[in-house]
């Protein structure tokens, strides 16, 4: 079987008009999954008891199994038990399971960057009398967000990415519409090439801004 | 001005580091710690402060009194507000110039309006040799440049008694002298300084008395003639032939 190219630029503009989906399936995750991470992050910076620990074992647990069978056990086990997720549109729960599981990611990060702001700098703001509270939105939060933000953006990268999954579920997404294409044509060597190529483009003009932003952070002081 | 009675503090891995220490410094006192590596010198400084939470004992800092057993955290806040630190590794606000590193605690602290904290700020680096800079973060600054801004900082909030926690420990050897003399100007003034260092001879130029501490209590206590100059305690003196040669 021959690559035909001019399959592949015939088919290429419909895979990439799924795109739209793709990308709001990624916006909403990324605001969720942002939510969710500071909420995370918060609670393990001020160690908050009982639910600290809990956190611990919730953020291993999704970073440690893979986001496919989370969302097949979401989608199709767990709507057993749970009228709301049996009635629930894929794309719901694709977004769901993308924001539950990209929110450990962007928790850890937060973490890490509010825990980059240097001991000496609390110190000296708590010894000036400084309360709990401006300490943290008057020092700490304007040098962890320079130092988050660049992987940060890196999570949202990886966010785009995984939104391919959401074809597991019949959702016509860039990777889902293709799946389709290829099914009735059998030309999946073309199909298949488009999608990547329109994750890659994505991808990198995302590294691109990614590379300013980053630049930018390191520039201020 | 600074009263501590009883004071002890035992680490979390039962290390006893202060041993019912008791010190009062009086209004206008210069008082260096000397003492070998480990004798609880920073810790003594610290709590002062509070940044290090003392087992037992009861401080009172300038009208501020925290007994350790039952201490609220407005109690610590309004006693960290009688003193102002200086760091040994200066401890600037990163992402502020010298001169909102300043004006910082004026305006948080004191809530004073942003020209008036400007005014003093500008006042203070101009004091420590630091106003051309007042628009320099402490990242293109030098260690000796960051801790004269950390001296004008701590004077910001005008304290009763400004502690120096080893100010010059962290710094390359040519820009020790700026801090001293920073340091020294401050002396003159009649400010109330407890400083922890290791530079033996400033404390003998500077300071009006000297603590020794050793093991974690305070082995003596006098002029720097009496301690520097003719030290009658055995440790002492071992400590003084050790670091001078």
């Amino acid at each position: 079987m021959n690559f035909s190219w001019a399959y592949f630029f015939e088919t290429l503009p419909y895979i990439a008009s799924k795109l739209n989906v793709t990308l709001s399936l990624t916006a909403i995750s990324a605001v969720f999954s942002l939510l969710i991470g500071l909420v995370f992050a918060l609670i393990s910076y001020y160690e908050v008891k009982g639910l600290h620990q809990l956190l611990k074992v919730w953020s291993s647990f999704m970073r440690g199994t893979p986001a496919a069978a989370q969302m097949f056990f979401f989608y199709y086990g767990m709507a057993n038990i749970s009228a709301i997720i049996l009635n629930m549109s894929p794309v719901v729960a694709v977004a769901v399971i993308m924001s539950l599981n990209m929110g450990a990611f962007v928790g850890e990060t937060i973490r890490g960057s509010l825990l980059s702001v240097d001991e000496g700098q609390r110190e000296a703001a708590m010894s000036l009398g400084m309360s709990g509270f401006q300490m943290t939105t008057r020092i700490v939060i304007p040098q962890a967000i320079r130092v988050a933000l660049p992987p940060l953006f890196n999570d949202i990268i990886n966010l785009f990415k995984m939104s391919s999954l959401a074809f597991l579920v019949g959702v016509r997404d860039v990777m889902g519409s293709a799946k389709i294409e290829g099914a009735h044509t059998f030309r999946f060597f073309e199909c298949y090439a488009c999608v990547m190529l329109i994750y890659w483009i994505f991808t990198l003009c995302l590294t691109a801004v990614q590379k300013r932003l980053e630049k930018r952070c390191n520039a201020i002081y | 001005m600074v009263e501590v009675t009883n004071l002890s503090k035992t680490f979390d891995n039962a290390t006893e580091v202060l041993k019912d220490i008791n010190l009062r410094v009086r209004k206008n006192e210069v008082v260096a710690i000397l003492g070998p590596s480990g004798t609880g010198k920073s810790t003594l400084l610290r709590c002062l402060n509070y940044l290090c939470e003392p087992t037992t004992g009861i401080i009172r800092v300038g009208d501020v009194t925290v007994d350790a057993k039952s201490h609220t955290k407005q109690q610590v806040r309004a006693l960290r507000k009688q003193s102002a630190m200086v760091f040994q590794n200066y401890n600037l606000f990163k992402n502020k110039t010298a001169k909102e590193n300043v004006m910082e605690a004026l305006v948080t602290v004191q809530g004073k309006s942003r020209a008036e904290a400007e005014e003093i700020a500008i006042r203070l680096l101009r004091k420590v040799g630091m106003e051309e800079r007042k628009d320099f973060y402490p990242s293109k600054m030098s260690g000796g440049q960051q801790q004269r801004v950390g001296i004008a900082r701590a004077l910001a909030v005008n304290p009763d008694v400004l502690l120096f926690d080893e100010p010059t420990s962290a710094l390359d050897p040519e820009l020790v002298g700026e801090v001293l003399s920073t340091i020294k100007q401050l002396a003159e003034e009649d400010s109330t300084m407890i400083l922890v260092t290791h530079e033996i001879r400033f404390a003998r130029n500077v300071a009006t008395r000297i603590l020794f501490m050793d093991g974690g209590r305070i082995a003596a206590d006098g002029t720097p003639e009496e301690i520097i100059d003719h030290p009658e305690n055995p440790r002492l003196q071992q400590f003084l032939n050790f670091v001078s040669k």
